[in-house]
């Protein structure tokens, strides 16, 4: 079932970056370094992202989420005040996050995990969708044929009530 | 191979009620640039002007249905009906805004466009026929309502309200995005017709695509249930609702709930109504889950209500146990066979609650003080001396929220718990009419307490023109729909969401 | 896509990481090592670093970062749209022009608000 190819090697590695650099996150006591660890992640994901034959989303991945997410996440460290030093890594609540979180973590593998290897395996090895994503197609897909244009045009206008946002929340009205 | 669409393809014409708002609101940011300062009712003229434009093409445009933007945007009364529920209460939202934020000297145009752009994506809520387009026009929803809550910074509870609201919220969106994707994984669209079409395969073949329709159904719920705020999704809605602005808090109490509603409704009666795990059982696997959820709501909702002491918090708590009352009529669409009649009942209780709960908000707001203190229950006290026709309209609303007959929340509770009936939800049902009574002991404290207790009266400084226009259009709203109360349901009698029912 | 062409991106990467540790510790190995407390402060022909290093810093930057967000996820939409757009025609130009037109607005906006000036 699983052969040893560069393939499945890379799979390994970024699923290393993304689990190690999310644990490195929740466990550091510094946020800086948090930051780093996320960035990381990201690396990861961008690297599934060219795994699944998705190359423009990986581009996206890296430019955004680690050219500009990283970057506004490591400003905000520097507008909280203790930034290195964080006292307590878990809150009182953590007993019960944490059976929440197991539970969803188990019914999530599940789900995802029957339909593939389950008693009929039925979806192995067959993609959801016969549509290979190039960067052509998702050009035609964002403006018509597979019907997104209007979540298209929407998301300017969320773009806009978000930056409307930033302005008001950080501009006082002068 | 690909075929280039035209825009007559796009079908504009069905979508213009939301068109129009969105766009309005693009122009409404670049005229309220060269509105000046001192004079920003402009600005709430022209997104009323606006607003109403819309309200006029959905009138015209009611009796139509189709789909427009490729099979991704729906019109048909369903839209209709909740744009008319979104239109007024984006109106009265902006009436209610108008001298509030100048006594809290909060006044910026940026409020008006953001109601409006919230507005906008309500409205796309309401018609969505696409898994993506429900979470865009969510997010669209929510991301003004969070800037909006925050509008009265630098106070302490109000950045909080937003901050809150923003967390849990974007936490809330990413459930949701995960329930797409994997009811994506099981019937490889978006499209909500043709996820029903698909549905009806994978329960025909059994195959284990089941477990991830059931887990995508499960976290849909859990994003949409955050934004209507029901048990366990709801613990953010006393400090949100507390901390905003009270205009704020009028508007998304409705609007939100309207919104998420829509998303709720269009995706489990129009997507998900066959989903069943078994071959020939009547009711929607979801059904017993929105029904635990619908339960715990109400007793939840109603009983935590009875021990606040500041109305808006009170309302919050009003605002969740009435979250459980449209549940149960979308829990009673999971039968098959009750699904429209459970979701006009859901439409009309919404109505009545449009109109009650933006009136009991607008009497809050009234007594309310400058620096947004004195919006405890106990400031009610005396109110039928100093202001009697506030309190005689406040009676009302408490009436109507309670369902009390000849009030509109009488009409919807009778609605909605006859659908429960109809699709078997016996108990939900008892359980419906048992936590009303239990609501009858909090909404009755403010009437006894402007009646019967001796004290001063406030003298309602908030009481301000704008404001008493909002509270009578929300008061004659409220007793037109409990004394005529066919004027809503004519506007409903066609509402046809689940198709094919009995065809299975 | 075949995993291969991501063969000189994956050597890039290998390689800049690669000569990234060699720079460091050739220069650890074989430079001489000789410490004076003036070379082991923090800046070592700079100012004296005085106070906390961890300053708050004024929320504008955040505000350009943000902006800064917004467009750059406005030039992501662009880029597959301009790919396909002689396939897309009239049709297309008019779909990405209200697009534009809506972000326009609200850069035209953050213009007159003086979002982008910096006093």
């Amino acid at each position: 079932m699983l052969e040893l190819n560069v393939q499945t090697l890379a799979f390994f590695v970024f699923a290393l970056f993304v689990l190690g650099g999310g644990l490195g996150v929740i466990t550091t006591r510094n946020l800086v370094h948090g930051t780093l660890y996320l960035i990381l992640s990201l690396f990861g994901v961008a690297g599934f992202f060219v795994l699944l034959s998705a190359p423009f989303l990986a581009v996206v991945q890296v430019l955004v989420y680690i050219g500009a997410i990283a970057i506004l996440i490591v400003f905000a460290v520097m507008l909280t005040r203790s930034m290195t030093s964080l006292h307590e890594v878990v809150n009182r609540q953590w007993v019960l996050s944490t059976i929440v979180a197991v539970l969803l973590f188990v019914m999530l593998t599940v789900t995802i995990i029957l339909p593939v290897w389950g008693q009929d395996g039925s979806l192995a090895g067959q993609p959801v969708s016969e549509v290979v994503a190039t960067t052509t197609d998702l050009g035609k897909a964002l403006v018509d044929g597979n019907q997104y244009v209007l979540p298209f045009e929407v998301a300017s206008l969320l773009l806009t009530a978000a930056m409307i946002g930033a302005i008001v929340i950080a501009r006082d009205d002068e | 191979m690909f075929q280039v669409p035209t825009i007559a393809d796009l079908n504009l014409g069905l979508t213009l009620p939301a068109l129009s708002l969105a766009l309005g609101a693009c122009v409404l940011l670049l005229l309220d640039l060269f509105v000046p300062r001192e004079r920003k009712e402009i600005t709430a003229w022209l997104a009323m002007a606006g607003i109403a434009v819309s309200f006029v093409l959905n009138l015209a445009g009611f009796n139509e249905s189709g789909t427009a933007f490729l099979g991704t945007f729906a019109a048909d009364q369903f839209t209709g009906f909740l744009n008319i529920v979104i239109l007024i209460t984006a109106f009265l939202g902006v009436l209610l805004s108008l001298d509030y934020l100048k006594r809290a000297k909060i006044e910026r145009g940026e409020y008006y466009v953001l109601l409006l752009l919230s507005a906008a994506g309500m409205m796309f809520m309401s018609s969505a026929n696409d898994l993506i387009v429900v979470f865009i026009a969510l997010e669209l929803l929510s991301i003004p309502l969070y800037i909006m809550a925050t509008f009265r910074a630098p106070d302490l509870k109000s950045e909080e309200s937003g901050m809150k609201y923003f967390i849990l919220g974007a936490f809330a969106g990413a459930f949701f995005v995960y329930g797409a994707a994997l009811v994506y994984g099981a019937t490889g669209t978006t499209n909500l017709p043709e996820i029903f079409a698909a549905v009806n395969g994978i329960i025909a073949a059994g195959g284990s695509q089941m477990f991830l329709l059931l887990m995508g159904t499960g976290l849909i719920l859990v994003g949409l249930g955050f934004k209507v705020a029901v048990v366990p999704f709801h613990m953010w809605t006393p400090d949100v609702y507390e901390g905003a602005p009270t205009p704020v808090t009028a508007f998304m109490s409705v609007g939100a709930k309207a919104g998420g509603f829509a998303g709720l409704l269009r995706i489990m009666v129009v997507a998900l109504p066959v989903f069943v795990l078994k071959d020939g059982q009547t009711a929607a696997a979801w059904q017993q889950t929105f029904w635990l959820v619908a339960a715990a709501t109400l007793i939840l909702g109603n009983i935590v209500a009875i021990a606040q002491t500041n109305v808006k918090r009170m309302l919050a708590y009003s605002s969740i146990a009435h979250a459980g009352y449209i549940m149960m009529a979308v829990a009673a669409a999971g039968t098959a066979g009750v699904a429209n009649e459970a979701t006009r009942a859901a439409l009309l209780y919404l109505m009545a609650y449009m109109f009650t709960n933006l009136g009991a908000f607008g009497i809050a707001l009234a007594i309310e003080k400058d620096d947004g203190s004195d919006t405890g229950v106990d400031n009610f006290i005396g109110l039928a001396k100093s202001k009697p026709a506030l309190a005689a309209m406040m009676t009302v609303f408490m009436l109507s929220l309670t369902g009390i007959p000849l009030t509109g929340g009488f009409v919807g509770k009778w609605f909605v718990f006859k659908s429960a009936l109809d699709a078997g939800l016996v108990p939900l049902a008892i359980i419906g009419v048992l936590t009303s009574v239990i609501s009858a002991f909090y909404y009755v404290r403010i009437i006894v307490n402007m009646y019967l207790k001796d004290g001063e009266g406030d003298p309602a400084a908030g009481a301000t023109r704008y404001v008493n226009w909002a509270i009578y259009v929300a008061f004659a709203g409220t007793l037109l729909m409990g004394i005529f109360p066919w004027i809503a349901t004519n506007l409903s009698d066609t509402v046809v969401l689940a198709v094919e029912m009995f065809v299975r | 896509m075949a995993l291969q062409e991501f063969a000189p991106a994956a050597a890039l990467l290998g390689l800049s990481v690669l000569v990234a540790l060699l720079v460091v510790m050739l220069s650890r190995l074989l430079g001489p090592h000789r410490p004076t407390s003036r070379k082991q402060a923090p800046y070592e022909s700079g100012m004296k670093p005085i106070g906390q290093a961890v300053r708050r810093m004024p929320v504008k930057f955040y505000l350009v970062a943000v902006l800064f967000i917004i467009f750059d996820i406005e030039v992501i939409f662009f880029l597959p749209w301009a790919v396909v757009f002689r396939d897309l025609g009239v049709y297309g130009l008019i779909i990405m022009g209200v697009f534009l037109f809506i972000l326009t607005v609200g850069f035209i906006y953050e213009w007159k608000k003086g979002a982008l000036e910096w006093e």
